[in-house]
């Protein structure tokens, strides 16, 4: 009984802590400025010229530390990279079978021209979907910090944001917006091609994808957020971000389970949809950045 | 093609070593997407396109932007209206 009811409090603590309106327990870390307490405390101005004296000792030593710091980490990168074999020699480590195999079985094994796509999505695709989901897990994070609602808005900052939106709308920028008008048409359709091509040719899931990210982003700052909400809205947003990674778990274990080591390969097509659901992943996450940053609100 | 890639080599150095002593935030962070711009064309100089796109997109665009909105949000832009 009692544990219940020590499970419901610790679960309404945890609540309150993540919407902010709980703070932490020691905050004495974080504080830069630490005032003696009061019983204790000297008068202001002794307290003050301590500060100053402190600040000025750090200022002094900042440098100096700041300086033999980069040295060493310069000695050790140099003496590192002088103990590396050169770069593009024969007898080199990274040239063995494993290579060879990608350069020579790639195309076959995987059904892409480019062996860098090859191994992103076909030999490597487990790295991939890790990377995907830290992407995903980057957002949501970015998200529980950033993201505004009823809860964490002060009247104060809907006031000034509202202040802010105005006086964007009030000056309008009209080279922002008619060079973005000219280019956004074609950085859309570099990005498709890049995304639809990068079997064959460089580019692929994640190059597409923040192209695509970088398109959005310019739109969005171009022609305003209310604009962007009727392309995308958070719920479609959040709908767009989850089906990539859901489509690229799915077509990866498909993958794994039909394609992998000797199997005849009927999946030849399938590179190109994972590229896709990369892509989608990429350019939510690139977006998702800038709106969350620049508004706290997507 | 070797005479440009040592330039190439040389102005990312600078810029490197430029963008942590610029006096200026702003200044730092359009030092840094010019690091950002040179790597990229270095890295398809060394025939890696797929590395040279991402880099232009990743490193010169997205990147930037961020450090802008947050240079934004601290008040740090100056000669804008936040001044």
């Amino acid at each position: 009984m009692s544990k219940d009811r020590e499970r419901a409090r610790f679960t309404r603590r945890l609540t309150a802590w993540v919407d902010g309106e709980r703070e932490p327990k020691d905050q004495t870390l974080f504080v830069m400025e630490q005032h003696p307490p009061r019983h204790v405390r000297q008068s202001e101005e002794e307290f003050q010229r301590r500060e100053e004296d402190r600040l000025r000792k750090f200022f002094n030593w900042y440098p100096i530390a700041a300086a033999v710091i980069c040295a060493v980490l310069v000695a050790i990168l140099l003496t590192t990279v002088m103990s590396m074999p050169g770069f593009g020699e024969e007898d080199n480590p990274i040239n063995n079978e494993v290579s060879d195999r990608y350069l020579e079985y790639g195309a076959e094994d995987t059904g892409s021209e480019n062996v860098v796509t090859a191994m992103i999505i076909g030999y490597r695709g487990f790295d991939t979907l890790g990377e995907s989901c830290v992407l995903f897990l980057a957002v949501a994070a970015v998200m529980i910090l950033l993201l505004r609602d009823r809860k964490n808005t002060s009247e104060l900052e809907v006031r000034q944001i509202e202040r802010d939106e105005a006086e964007a709308m009030s000056h309008e920028d009209l080279i922002l917006k008619q060079v973005a008008w000219v280019l956004i048409p074609f950085i859309f359709l570099f990005a498709i091609y890049v995304l639809l091509n990068g079997e064959t040719s460089p580019g692929g899931g994640f190059s597409g994808g923040t192209i695509l990210g970088a398109g959005l982003i310019l739109f969005s700052a171009a022609f305003g957020f209310r604009r962007m909400q009727v392309l995308m809205n958070r719920r479609r947003y959040s709908a767009v971000r989850t089906f990539g990674l859901l489509l690229y778990g799915v077509l990866y274990g498909l993958y794994i389970f039909i394609g992998a080591n000797g199997l005849p390969n009927y999946l030849t097509g399938m590179i190109l949809l994972i590229d896709l659901a990369v892509g989608l992943v990429v350019a939510c996450t690139m977006y998702g950045f800038y709106a969350l940053f620049s508004r706290g609100e997507i | 093609m070797i005479v440009l890639e040592y330039i190439l080599l040389i102005g990312v150095i600078v810029c490197a070593v430029a963008a942590p002593l610029c006096k200026r935030l702003l200044a730092s962070v359009i030092v840094y997407m010019a690091l950002s711009l040179l790597m990229a064309v270095l890295w398809s100089l060394l025939q890696s396109p797929d590395l040279a796109i991402t880099e232009a997109a990743v490193g010169a665009g997205v990147t930037s932007i961020l450090f802008f909105l947050t240079l934004k949000k601290i008040r740090e832009l100056k000669g804008t209206d936040d001044e």
